[in-house]
């Protein structure tokens, strides 16, 4: 596997320091750059764990129509035009009209037109071969069939039941709305929706000393409900539910006596996520109109401001508001120069078209890391922000609690990878929109800043105990700069070379805030006014993963690499 | 950063326009084809610009916008069908910054812009695939599918699997314009 880093996101953790990245659970706290947003406002950044989602539109991911949100109840979160699922696979179906292909092309193409034919429709599906007539659902027309199907469903025992059920929590949920109005009025950053309430508020009715799920206050709002309840009668089913249970199980004994394929039990899949009614027969599975999707605003969960707004239009990818993680912190490439070198030599020599694959094993094997060496990596650092900045690196500081016991602790730490990076300060050039557009990109922008470079290349040389290696900046061009760490392998170390890094870094601030708010400040792209550039610093924390640790007898053979 | 992909100079030629195709490559009909410029055509794929709508003139069959990559064996081929008893081949158009993967059949009837289709894909006939759409290795997409924007769509048949990150379009420019530099030919007949 190819080394890579991740960023942190504290989703408003208490502690400042991000778990220590050999537990699994910490992989949930790490993300690739790209998913990442961040807000101004709280000058920190935010993942899509922690974001507020909102539904912005709706559109039929098959017809592409705009769905106005006023008729997506109506039509029950689904597409009323003529788009349907096969039952079966998922795809997409095709209307067909009944009467033959004339020739032998068209009929080996199921694709058929559907402006022609012969009534009745039928729904096909061109992957699985499934069509409706097979369920007799057939139509007379080619028009306005999710309006025919949407009747099945709405006459589906289970959807009556369901709509009864509403009407019988109709007023709870009107009474429950107008009492949760004060307090998620008096703080708006826990919204408890009216169906959470009493969906809670059930529970805790039917489960004596379960307490009601409310993040404001849990008390003072349990009281109200509990003078509101006893209001409601108990609801009643439509079907005794016994009733119901005895009559299906019955039927259900007699199709598995007589089952000769598995192919004949509805899958899971089919029947929960895929179907309205709940068939246990395959062969009773019915087309679905196709679920809508929805375009998503995002806010952040502290200060709620919006962090993604798209544009109206469905397929439209561009955004009305985008604040992404890429456009203020540094983008972070690693790579280890001994893989990297020992992989351009292979293609060199086994000239073109290694297949991926291959190369991709090769690879694995040349940028291996053995234990009882050590190797350097590269970090290139990549400027979004139209001004230089400097960046500081560290290794992240473990929280006190976790070393108590001082012998374990260097018992560990002997068994353990060492890990060095560069100590002092680095600069990396400001971003100009030229550099997107010069291709070859072959200049080198060195030492504006008369920054001494290393040899980039000659260090894989010595593969000993790392006597002559060096860590600190191998290259600066344009709007990145690469610097080189080193990490030492013990010869008892196992696992993964993987650990916390904490960079900082200085840019110029364009706020016009008043100065005594030192230290925190937004990193922005925008061209500041013609005040005195002022330097503001942030932080974030990563996680560089160089890759597993591999043990070998005979060190010797790989030693020169 | 990352490493060139080289391929030898002898094998690959070069339009003004950067255009890369490989001589290794199949391409019918080139005069109903056109390359956006900076698109590469790598080994063994197959373009069938000669599929074309019956009729007088000249038609474009094929076109592909600038920084796509048809990869090694793939098959582009026009989609067709039977309407009111003609039998006719339809142009396929292809945007900017497309990356289809090695051994994908494509027979869509467009694709839009920053699109990443895997390898080992069929893409059926009269598909179109939206915007920043991205179809993963070895998926099947069936004839007539649509692939909406920033949707990430696997399997067979390939269904949605979960909406792309908001920052795709940048990341597929950058990664295919990145590609377009690593390849390069070999250093020594630099
Ligand atoms: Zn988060
Ligand atoms: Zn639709
Ligand atoms: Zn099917
Ligand atoms: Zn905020």
């Amino acid at each position: 596997m190819a080394p890579k880093i991740e960023y942190y996101c504290p989703c408003l953790a208490e502690s400042p320091y991000p778990p220590p990245p050999h537990l699994a659970s910490s992989s949930y706290s790490f993300h690739a750059l790209h998913n990442l947003f961040f807000c101004e406002e709280c000058d920190a950044v935010r993942c899509n764990r922690c974001v507020l989602v909102e539904v912005s539109g709706y559109y039929c991911p098959n017809c592409l129509f705009e769905v106005p949100s006023a008729s997506v109840r109506a039509e029950k979160n689904r597409c009323a035009r003529n788009c349907f699922l096969c039952p079966n696979c998922r795809n997409t179906l095709t209307v067909v009209p009944s009467d033959p292909p004339e020739d032998v092309d068209s009929r080996m193409s199921p694709i058929v037109s559907t402006t022609l034919g012969e009534p009745p429709f039928f729904l096909y599906c061109n992957h699985c071969r499934w069509d409706s007539a097979e369920v007799d659902i057939t139509f007379e027309k080619p028009t306005g069939l999710a309006a025919q199907l949407q009747k099945f469903e709405d006459s589906a025992p289970e959807s009556l039941e369901f709509e009864r059920l509403k009407e019988h929590f109709e007023p709870f949920l009107r009474a429950s709305s107008s009492s949760t109005a004060l307090p998620s009025a008096s703080s708006h950053h826990v919204h408890t929706n009216p169906i959470t309430a009493a969906a809670s508020s059930a529970l805790a009715r039917d489960i004596p000393g379960v307490g009601k799920y409310n993040p404001l206050s849990r008390s003072r709002i349990g009281r109200d409900k509990a003078a509101h309840r006893q209001e409601y009668p108990d609801y009643k089913s439509r079907v005794e539910v016994g009733h119901a249970a005895a009559l299906s199980g019955e039927v259900d004994v007699e199709l598995l006596r007589h089952l000769e394929t598995v192919g004949e039990v509805a899958s899971l899949e089919q029947r929960w996520s895929n179907s309205w009614v709940t068939p246990l027969r395959a062969s009773d599975l019915k087309p679905l109109r196709i679920p809508l999707q929805s375009k998503k605003s995002k806010r952040c969960p502290s200060c709620r401001h919006i962090l993604i707004k798209p544009e109206q239009k469905a397929q439209s990818t561009r955004f009305k508001i985008k604040l992404v993680a890429a456009n203020y912190l540094p983008a972070i490439a690693v790579t280890l120069p001994h893989a990297q070198a020992a992989l351009e030599m292979m293609k060199r020599s086994s000239a073109k078209s290694v297949s991926a694959a291959a190369a991709a094993e090769e690879q694995q094997t040349a940028g291996a890391l053995i234990a009882g060496h050590s190797y350097s990596f590269h970090l290139a650092f990549t400027n979004p922000l139209y001004d230089p900045i400097q960046i500081r690196l560290a290794k992240a500081v473990v929280p006190a609690h976790m070393t108590e016991d001082a012998e374990a602790a260097e018992r560990a730490r002997r068994s353990t990878f060492q890990i060095q990076l560069p100590s002092a300060a680095f600069p990396v050039g400001a971003f100009a929109e030229a550099w997107e557009y010069d291709d070859e990109d072959e200049d080198m922008f060195l030492d504006e800043d008369g920054v001494e470079l290393l040899d980039a290349r000659g260090k894989k040389g010595k593969d000993g105990r790392g006597k002559s290696r060096s860590v600190g900046i191998v290259d600066k061009r344009a709007n990145v700069t690469i610097v080189s760490g080193e990490v030492l392998i013990p010869k008892e170390a196992r696992g993964d070379v993987k650990f916390n890094m904490l960079v900082s870094y200085t840019y110029r601030s364009d706020d016009p805030e008043p100065s005594e708010e030192v230290e925190v400040g937004t990193p922005s792209r925008s061209h500041g006014t013609n005040k005195a550039p002022e330097m503001k610093n942030f932080s974030f924390y990563t996680v560089v993963d160089l890759g597993s640790i591999m043990y070998r007898e005979e060190p010797k053979l790989t030693a020169d690499l | 950063m990352d490493l060139p992909i080289y391929y030898t100079r002898a094998e690959y030629i070069e339009t003004d326009t950067g255009n890369k195709v490989s001589r290794r490559a199949t391409i019918s009909g080139p005069q109903n084809i056109i390359l956006g410029g900076k698109t590469i055509i790598a080994s063994g794929a197959i373009i069938r610009g000669d599929l074309r709508r019956t009729g007088p003139g000249h038609a474009v069959v094929i076109s592909l916008g600038r920084y796509c990559l048809i990869g090694e064996g793939c098959v582009m081929r026009p989609p067709y069908k039977t309407y009111r008893g003609n039998f006719n081949y339809y142009p396929m158009k292809i945007g900017d910054h497309v990356h289809i993967g090695a051994n994908s059949i494509v027979e869509a009837a467009t694709i839009g812009n920053h699109v990443e289709i895997g390898k080992n894909c069929i893409i059926g006939k009269f598909t179109i695939i939206k915007d920043c759409a991205k179809i993963a290795d070895n998926t099947v997409i069936p004839p007539n599918t649509v692939v909406p924007a920033l949707a990430l769509f696997a399997g067979s048949p390939g269904r949605f699997v979960e909406d792309l990150p908001e920052s795709t379009p940048e990341m597929v420019e950058a990664q295919t314009k990145q590609y377009y530099t690593r390849f390069q030919p070999l250093p020594q007949e630099r």
